[in-house]
C-alpha cells in the first residue's frame, strides 16, 4: 500500500484545536522540510510525552517516538488520539499487526474516532482485504468531512480497477480539501495508467508540495499491480528525484528492478534503503534473495535464459530448456508475434525465495509462478511435495502471460491474462489446466461467479475464501468458451483490443459482437451444461464416495465398484484424494482385473490426476501387460510432476530402451544418475546400453566402466564391456 | 576394505558359521502402530526366511508375546547355542523413550533399557553381532550397546528424536530391492543396506517437505562415536561391510574342480587389485587410473566368463 501517511495528518487537526504538532505537520505537508524538521525538533523538548512522541515521529526517529508513545499511553490511557497515532507509527514501521491492535484499542476508547477507522482500513488494505473499504466508509459515517477516508476509498477503487468510483471518491476528497494530495495522486495515477505522462494533477500536487514524491510512488504502485513494471520503475525514479529520502519508493524501485532481472542496480537500491534503516520485509527478503542468487546458474540460448539452482541444474535443464523453447515457438505461431528479447525463467527450489518475488502483489495465495514482463519466476518441482506442482503446466501458463503482457504493452485486465493462461495450459495438454475442485463446485452452486467486467475484483480483493481460485477457474472457462464458440482468433482479437487500451466491455463488443451482459448470460448457460451434473448432485456424490470407500474397506468389493461406477461420471473432473478412479482401480486389482484397473487409472491420468503412486501404478500395470508405449506415457507425465524421483527415470529409461527410443533412454538414465541413485552400477549400465544403441560407443564404454567401478562383479556390465572391447 | 570383506565372507562360508536373528515388534500403544510394527516385523522375518534363516535361528516376538521376559529367554536360548564364530542380528521395531539418562525400548509390561539389552547380548558368544534399533529415540541406545565386534545402528541420532520412525519401512524395502546391493555381487551387506535405508529415509522427508525427525547413525568401532556416513576417513563401516544381511547360497571352493578353483582365486585377486586401485584413485593421474581400471575390469570380466562357461 503506497498511500502516503501525510494524508492522515491533516484531518486530525480538523477534529480538535490545532496543536503545535499540527503546525509542524502542515510544514511537512507543504514540502518545507527544513522548517518541518526545526518544528519537530522543538516538539521533542516539550514536557508532554505525546508531543515529544509526535516530534520524534516527525523526525523519523522511530525508537524514541515509540518510547514516548509508550509513556503517553500510560499517562492518557483513554486517549484514542494517542493510540491511533502510535498505531500510525507502527504501520509506518511495517508492523501492521501491532498497528491494528492500537487502532482497535483507539476505537474501543472512542468508537467515533475516524482516524482510527482509516488506520485500521489501511492495515487491511495492505493485505488486499475486503474489510478495508467498509472501515473507510465507517470513518465517513463518523466524520463526513474526513477526506482521508475518501482518498483511501479512491485508492482501493482504483486497485479494483473501478475507475469511476476511484474518480468520484477522489473528487469528493478534493471538495472537502483542495490540498488532498493523495486524492490528486490517484487521479494522476489514472492518467499514467492511460499513458498520459504529463498529468495536470501532478502539476497541482507540486504547487502545494514541490517534493511530494509520494504521488509518483502511488502511481508506481498502480502500474506495478497492472504488471507495468518498467513504467513503475520510471515513476519510482521520479519519486526519488523529488525526494531522495523516500525510502519506501527506493525499496520498491529495488524490488521491481530485481523482478526484471537487473540484479546489480536492484541490490544497490535495496542496500541504500537498508542502510537508511528502511528494513521492511520486502527490502530484507529481496536482499536475501539476491544473496542466494550466487547459488544459481544461468543457461542462455538466443531465445531463453534459464536460471536454475546449481543443486538441481543438471537434473532440470534437459527438461526445462526444450520445454521453454517449445512453448515460445508455439505461442509465437499462435499469437503471431515475436518477443523483443529472450525470456528469463527463474526456478526456485526454495518456496520462500519464490515468495519474495510475489511480495506486494494481490491474489498471490497458492501461486506457483509469476511473470514480470519477460522474466518468469516459478517454484521448482522440488519446492512442493510430489504431485502438487506440474512444472510444465506452470511454465506454459506463465509463458502465456509473457506474450499477452508484451502484446498489450501490459494493459490487460488480470482476469483475461489469467484466463487465457489457464486456457493455454489445457491447449498444451488436455490433462493440464484448471480443475473443477470441490471449492469451485460449491461456488458454482451458490452462483458465486462475478460478471466478466468485474471479474478482476475476484483476483484483487476476494470476498470469500478461495475466490481467487474460483476466479482463475471462471476466467479460464470464459476463454475456453470464447475459443470454442468464436475461435482462437477472437481471443487474439481481444488481445489487440486491450493493446489499444479498450475496456473489457469494448473488447467483448468488438470481438464477440455482443454486450457483456449477454455474454455473461450465455457463458453462464454454457458453464451449466459443462458442470451441471457435478453441481446438482454434489451433496449426494459426496455421500456416495464415502459409501464406496466404506464398502471397499469392508471387503465388499462388488458393492464398491457398483457405487463408484454409478457416481464417478457425475463429477468426472474430481481427481483429488480418494477419487473414484483410484478406488475403482484398487477394487479391480483386488479382483485381479488389471485391464479394468488400467482403464480407470488412465482416465484418472487424462482428467489431470497427479498422485505419484497412482500414476506409477498405472505405468507398472501397463508395462506388465505389454502396453509399453502407454506405460512410457504415464512415466513421461510423472517427469512433469516428480522429476526428483530416480525410480521414475530409471523405469522410463528401461522402457524407452526396450522400445528403441534411445534419446529418451539416454536422457532418463542421465537424469537418474544426477539423482545419485542407490543403484549406481545399474544406472550407468543402463546409460551404457542406451549409448551403445545410439552407436555412441566410446561414451558407452565410459559408462560401463563407471558401472563396473561401482560393482566389479556386475555380470551384465562385464558382458557389455567385453562386447564393447572387441 | 572390499578385498578383506570377500576373504572373510568366503572364510565364513567354508566354516559354515550360523547367523541367529531376533526380530522384535515392541509395544505400539495404538492399534495402528501395533499393527504396523507387527507387520514390519513379519515382513522382515519373511525376507530372512527367504534367504534361508529358519526355525530357532530366526525368532520373532511381537504383540503381547514380546515381553521383556520373553526377549530375555530368546537371548538365553541363542546364548546356549551360538559359538564364537557365529553371528547374531537383532532388529528392534517400535517405540523407544529417553528420559535424559536412560533409553528404553517399549514392550508390553516392563520395558527393556539399553544397558539391560547390552547385558543380554554380552552373554551371547557370537563373535560378530549386529543390533539395528529402529525405534524412536534409539540414538540414545548406541553408547550402551557399542562393543568390540558389534555393529550398532540406530534410526535416530539422539534420544531427543522422539517421533515414530519410517526407518523400518526402508530397511525392509532394501532387503527386497536389488538396487540395495550396490556392488552387485549378490550379497547384501549391513553397510549397503544401512546406506540404502539412510538415503531413502532422507528422501522421504525431502519429498514430503517435512523437517526430518530421524537421522540414522551407525557405529561399528566401539571406541568411536556413531556416524551418519561411515567411511574409511572416519573409520566406521568396516565391520558393517563384512556383515552380510542376505547372501545367496555359496558353492564352497573345495567342491569345485582345480581349474575353477584357480579361476576363483584369480578372480578374487583381481577384485583385490581393483579395490586397491580405487583407493589410490585420488592420488593418480585420471588417464592412468582409467587405463589400469579398464585393464583389470576386462580381465575380471574374462575370468568371470571363464568361470560361468
Amino acid at each position: 500500500m503506497k498511500l502516503a501517511l501525510v494524508a492522515l495528518l491533516l484531518p486530525v487537526a480538523m477534529l480538535r484545536a490545532e496543536s503545535v504538532a499540527d503546525k509542524c505537520k502542515a510544514e511537512q505537508r507543504h514540502g518545507r522540510t527544513n522548517a518541518a524538521n526545526m518544528c519537530f525538533t522543538g516538539l521533542v523538548r516539550s514536557s508532554d510525552a505525546f508531543t515529544r512522541a509526535e516530534g520524534y515521529f516527525g523526525l523519523g526517529e522511530f525508537e524514541s517516538a515509540n518510547e514516548e508513545f509508550r509513556t503517553a499511553y500510560k499517562a492518557q490511557p483513554r486517549s484514542a488520539e494517542v493510540k491511533a497515532e502510535w498505531g500510525r507509527l507502527y504501520l509506518e514501521h511495517y508492523q501492521p499487526t501491532d498497528a491494528a491492535k492500537l487502532f482497535t484499542e483507539a476505537l474501543e476508547s472512542d468508537p467515533s474516532y475516524a482516524p482510527a477507522y482509516v488506520g485500521l482500513a489501511r492495515v487491511f488494505a495492505e493485505r488486499f482485504d475486503k474489510r478495508a473499504p467498509d472501515l473507510a466508509r465507517e470513518a465517513l459515517k463518523q466524520n463526513p468531512k474526513f477526506f482521508a477516508a475518501h482518498e483511501l476509498l479512491a485508492y482501493l477503487a482504483l486497485e479494483d480497477g473501478d475507475r469511476k468510483a476511484a474518480g468520484e471518491e477522489a473528487q469528493q476528497a478534493l471538495t472537502i480539501s483542495n490540498e488532498a494530495l493523495d486524492a490528486m495522486a490517484v487521479l494522476a495515477s489514472m492518467d499514467w495508467l492511460d499513458d498520459k505522462p504529463q498529468s495536470e494533477w501532478m502539476d497541482r500536487i507540486l504547487k502545494i508540495n514541490p517534493v511530494y514524491g509520494e504521488a509518483y510512488e502511488t502511481g508506481g504502485h498502480f502500474l506495478e499491480i497492472n504488471y507495468r513494471y518498467e513504467d513503475a520503475i520510471a515513476l519510482y525514479r521520479k519519486a526519488l528525484a523529488l525526494n531522495g529520502r523516500l525510502w519506501s519508493a527506493r525499496s520498491e524501485l529495488g524490488v521491481n528492478l530485481m523482478r526484471l532481472g537487473r540484479e546489480e542496480e536492484a541490490r544497490e537500491q535495496l542496500e541504500r534503503a537498508y542502510a537508511a534503516h528502511y528494513r521492511n520485509p520486502e527490502t530484507v527478503n529481496s536482499l536475501r534473495l539476491l544473496d542466494s542468487l550466487r547459488d544459481y546458474q544461468t543457461f542462455k540460448t538466443p531465445a531463453t535464459e534459464l536460471v536454475l539452482n546449481k543443486k538441481e541444474a543438471a537434473l532440470l535443464r534437459p527438461y526445462f530448456e526444450p520445454e521453454l523453447q517449445r512453448a515460445i515457438s508455439t505461442y509465437e505461431r499462435k499469437y503471431k508475434m515475436k518477443l523483443p528479447g529472450p525470456v528469463r525463467l527463474e526456478v526456485y527450489p526454495n518456496h520462500d525465495d519464490f515468495v519474495v518475488r510475489t511480495l506486494g502483489l494481490p491474489g498471490q495465495g497458492g501461486l506457483l509462478g509469476v511473470t514480470f514482463g519477460q522474466v518468469v519466476a516459478m517454484d521448482s518441482p522440488s519446492a512442493r511435495p510430489p504431485g502438487q506442482l506440474n512444472w510444465g503446466s506452470t511454465m506454459w501458463h506463465e509463458l502465456s502471460h509473457v506474450f499477452v503482457l508484451t502484446a498489450t504493452h501490459h494493459s490487460v485486465p488480470r482476469w483475461f491474462t489469467e484466463g487465457l493462461a489457464v486456457h493455454e495450459e489445457g491447449a498444451a495438454a488436455p490433462d493440464w489446466g484448471s480443475r473443477l475442485t470441490p471449492e469451485i463446485v460449491s461456488a458454482l452452486a451458490k452462483n458465486d461467479l462475478l460478471p466478466v467486467t468485474r471479474l478482476d475484483r475476484g483476483f484483487v480483493r476476494p470476498e470469500f475464501p478461495g475466490q481467487v481460485l474460483v476466479s482463475y477457474y471462471q476466467a479460464g472457462k470464459i476463454c475456453d468458451y470464447i475459443a470454442q464458440k468464436w475461435g482462437d482468433d477472437a481471443l487474439l482479437g481481444m488481445i489487440h483490443s486491450y493493446a489499444a487500451r479498450k475496456t473489457t466491455a469494448d473488447a467483448i463488443q468488438e470481438n464477440l459482437h455482443e454486450n457483456p451482459e449477454s455474454f455473461d448470460k450465455e457463458f453462464s448457460a454454457w458453464l451449466k451444461t459443462e458442470t451441471g451434473d457435478a453441481v446438482k448432485s454434489f451433496a449426494e456424490w459426496k455421500q456416495n464416495v464415502k459409501a464406496a470407500h466404506a464398502a471397499f474397506a469392508d471387503g465388499k468389493t462388488d458393492d464398491a465398484i457398483r457405487i463408484a461406477k454409478t457416481w464417478r461420471d457425475r463429477y468426472r473432473e474430481y481427481v483429488g484424494d480418494g477419487s473414484l478412479y483410484e478406488l475403482l482401480a484398487q477394487a479391480y486389482l483386488r479382483k485381479n482385473d488389471k485391464t479394468a484397473a488400467i482403464t480407470q487409472l488412465a482416465r484418472y491420468r487424462d482428467e489431470g490426476g497427479t498422485s505419484v503412486a497412482s500414476l506409477t501404478k498405472l505405468s507398472e500395470l501397463q508395462s506388465e501387460t505389454g502396453r509399453i508405449k502407454d506405460a512410457e506415457l504415464a512415466l513421461v507425465k510423472l517427469t512433469y510432476i516428480y522429476p526428483e524421483d530416480e525410480q521414475i527415470h530409471h523405469m522410463l529409461a528401461k522402457l524407452a530402451l526396450a522400445s528403441g527410443d534411445t534419446s529418451t533412454a539416454i536422457r532418463e538414465s542421465q537424469a537418474a544418475l544426477v539423482l545419485n541413485p542407490a543403484n549406481t552400477a545399474e544406472t550407468h549400465f543402463q546409460l551404457a546400453q542406451a549409448l551403445k544403441a545410439a552407436k555412441r560407443l566410446n561414451e558407452a564404454k565410459d559408462q560401463v566402466l563407471l558401472s563396473l567401478e561401482a560393482a566389479p562383479d556386475y555380470k551384465p556390465a562385464q558382458q557389455l564391456l567385453l562386447q564393447l572391447s572387441q | 576394505m572390499r578385498a578383506l570383506l570377500l576373504v572373510l565372507v568366503a572364510a565364513a562360508c567354508s566354516l559354515r558359521a550360523a547367523t541367529y536373528y531376533v526380530t522384535v515388534a515392541g509395544l505400539g500403544g495404538t492399534p495402528e502402530y501395533e499393527a504396523q510394527f507387527a507387520k514390519w516385523a513379519a515382513e522382515l522375518q519373511k525376507e530372512l526366511e527367504k534367504a534361508g534363516a529358519s526355525g530357532a535361528q530366526n525368532v520373532m516376538l511381537r504383540g503381547n508375546t514380546a515381553t521383556r521376559a520373553a526377549l530375555e529367554q530368546a537371548f538365553e536360548r541363542v546364548a546356549a547355542e551360538a559359538k564364537p564364530e557365529d553371528e547374531l542380528a537383532v532388529f528392534l521395531i517400535g517405540h523407544g523413550t529417553f528420559d535424559g539418562t536412560d533409553y528404553k525400548f517399549n514392550l508390553p509390561g516392563p520395558d527393556i533399557s539399553a544397558a539391560e539389552l547390552a547385558r543380554c547380548l554380552d552373554q551371547i558368544p557370537a563373535g560378530r553381532q549386529l543390533v539395528v534399533n529402529m525405534s524412536s529415540a534409539s540414538g540414545a541406545s548406541v553408547a550402551a550397546l557399542s562393543r568390540k565386534g558389534r555393529i550398532v545402528i540406530a534410526a535416530t541420532k539422539s534420544g531427543t528424536e522422539r517421533n515414530a520412525t519410517v526407518f523400518p519401512r526402508y530397511w525392509i524395502d532394501g532387503m527386497r530391492d536389488p538396487a540395495a546391493d550396490q556392488d552387485k555381487n549378490g550379497t547384501l551387506t549391513t553397510l549397503e543396506l544401512y546406506r540404502y535405508t539412510t538415503r531413502k529415509t532422507a528422501a522421504y522427508f525431502e519429498a514430503e517437505k517435512l523437517l526430518a525427525t530421524e537421522h540414522p547413525m551407525l557405529s561399528d568401532k566401539a571406541s568411536a562415536a556413531a556416524v551418519r556416513d561411515p567411511s574409511p576417513e572416519n573409520g566406521q563401516g568396516l565391520l558393517a561391510a563384512r556383515f552380510a544381511i542376505l547372501q545367496p547360497a555359496h558353492e564352497t571352493a573345495k567342491n569345485l574342480g582345480p581349474e575353477k578353483q584357480r579361476l576363483i582365486t584369480q578372480k578374487e585377486d583381481l577384485e583385490g587389485q581393483i579395490d586397491r586401485l580405487k583407493y589410490a584413485k585420488a592420488a593418480m593421474d585420471p588417464e592412468e587410473y582409467k587405463r589400469e581400471l579398464t585393464t583389470l575390469l576386462l580381465e575380471l570380466a574374462r575370468t568371470q566368463a571363464e568361470i560361468d562357461r
